[in-house]
């Protein structure tokens, strides 16, 4: 995670993974390839989409080491598989690239720690996915604004809470898992969580 | 539309793919309901891809992309159908996928004259996933929790002394609180509720069942 800290050299870093300003020019990169895909079955683009996103799928495979090396490289496969053949459900009005294969990844990863704890259930990650999803214009816009937003403030927030929103996300531990291995009360785990959500400007009125 | 809602602490466990399987059924059943619910999810998974996106990536070997591309041929892409209907059956799909059918054709035990039990099987083992049906004006008898309960009205309504919920609603309950949720008048209640403890009867009339009250997990 880089914080408000993060040097020129690190910007540099993360700008050439793909990890740019509000503008997003790059993620529309990958929003094109994948709407390429779709179209054309576009091998050269799948290449490229490979190339960006394994890496990074690795990663989150391997944060917070729950899974092996096999396992990990066994979860890229999977989400590419994946990315392959539901490319023509992307919608790049609706949602980046990157928010649409961290979703598949996130699905196929609790689909395989499923496995793995030999979870003998009828219903598979993606199933849990609602119905039907908001596809007023207004939703959509409101998306696009909530995540430059969140990219915007992020080098903003504490590095306390910054960590503990990795624990959660990118490791999958629970709050009370989080604050076992950090020891620390479950409530400050979870205000911390509270904090950075609102500090990102995530929560809406309901 | 629903007025009761899941706190953001669970939508971000939810969204982040950390609450046990039955909670996160219970909890994408509410998002069918609740429009509001649906959007503060979708931000929450916005914050998820930002995290992902400023992950240190790993390297990973063209040995594996190989291996990829070799299989493209064996996974075609999918010509992708629009999700059905949303007219068709008010349920959502996740619990019609756990019933195979419809609530007259579950098996009900009756626990009381106004309180039927039918137990789903989803797979997690540590926590019991039923649905509740109360006759109109019915009372479940006061209870209390040892563990969580979560609820989800599905059909009807049913109020106690914190307020009256309809379909839609959601509830969390942590261990220890006593009610006592009586259906509403109008018509038979049907919930969904996900606990991780049995119930136990508090008055001295029904007590004499908790040790029938077993966790039916699974
Ligand atoms: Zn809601």
């Amino acid at each position: 995670m880089k914080n408000a800290g993060a040097t020129v050299e690190e910007k540099i870093d993360s700008a050439s993974n793909g990890w740019q300003g509000p503008t997003g020019r790059r993620t529309d990169e990958w929003s094109e390839c994948l709407t390429q895909i779709a179209a054309t079955g576009d091998r050269a683009a799948f290449t490229r989409f490979f190339r960006h996103f394994a890496p990074l799928i690795k990663a989150f495979a391997l944060s917070g080491s729950s899974l092996s090396a096999a396992h990990a490289d066994e979860l890229v496969q999977e989400v590419m598989l994946k990315a392959w053949q539901k490319a023509s459900a992307f919608n790049p009005e609706k949602a980046a690239a990157s928010t649409w294969v961290y979703t598949i990844a996130r699905n196929c990863r609790t689909d395989m720690f499923r496995r793995l704890q030999k979870f003998d259930t009828p219903l598979a990650a993606d199933d849990f996915m609602p119905d039907q999803e908001p596809s007023e214009p207004f939703a959509m816009l409101q998306s696009r604004r909530s995540r430059d937003t969140i990219h915007e403030l992020m080098g903003t927030l504490p590095p306390d809470q910054a960590q503990i929103l990795a624990k959660v996300y990118m490791e999958g531990k629970s709050h009370a898992e989080a604050a076992a291995e950090l020891d620390l009360p479950l409530g400050t785990v979870k205000s911390r969580v509270r904090l950075a959500i609102q500090k990102l400007q995530i929560q809406i009125d309901r | 539309m629903a007025k009761f809602h899941p706190s953001v602490d669970l939508l971000t466990e939810y969204v982040a793919g950390i609450l046990p399987l039955a909670q996160s059924a219970c909890i994408s059943a509410h998002l069918n309901y609740c429009p509001q619910c649906q959007q503060q999810s979708a931000r929450l998974q916005d914050l998820g891809a930002v995290l992902f996106e400023s992950l240190t990536p790993v390297p990973v070997g063209d040995a594996l992309l190989n291996t990829v591309l070799a299989r493209l041929d064996e996974e075609p892409p999918l010509s992708y159908r629009r999700a059905q209907d949303p007219a068709v059956g008010r349920l959502p799909a996740l619990l019609q996928r756990l019933m195979k059918g419809d609530f007259s054709e579950l098996s009900w035990n009756k626990i009381t004259s106004s309180l039927s039990i039918s137990y789903l099987k989803t797979g997690d083992t540590a926590y019991e996933f039923a649905l509740y049906h109360i006759k109109a004006g019915g009372r479940i008898p006061e209870h209390t929790h040892r563990g969580s309960e979560m609820t989800l009205v599905l059909q009807g309504g049913f109020s106690d002394a914190a307020g009256s919920y309809h379909e839609g609603d959601f509830l969390f309950r942590e261990a220890s609180d006593t009610h006592a949720p009586t259906a509403l008048q109008s018509e038979d209640c049907i919930c969904l509720a996900v606990l991780d403890a049995p119930l136990r009867f508090t008055g001295w009339k029904y007590r004499w069942m908790n040790p029938f009250l077993q966790l039916r997990a699974g």
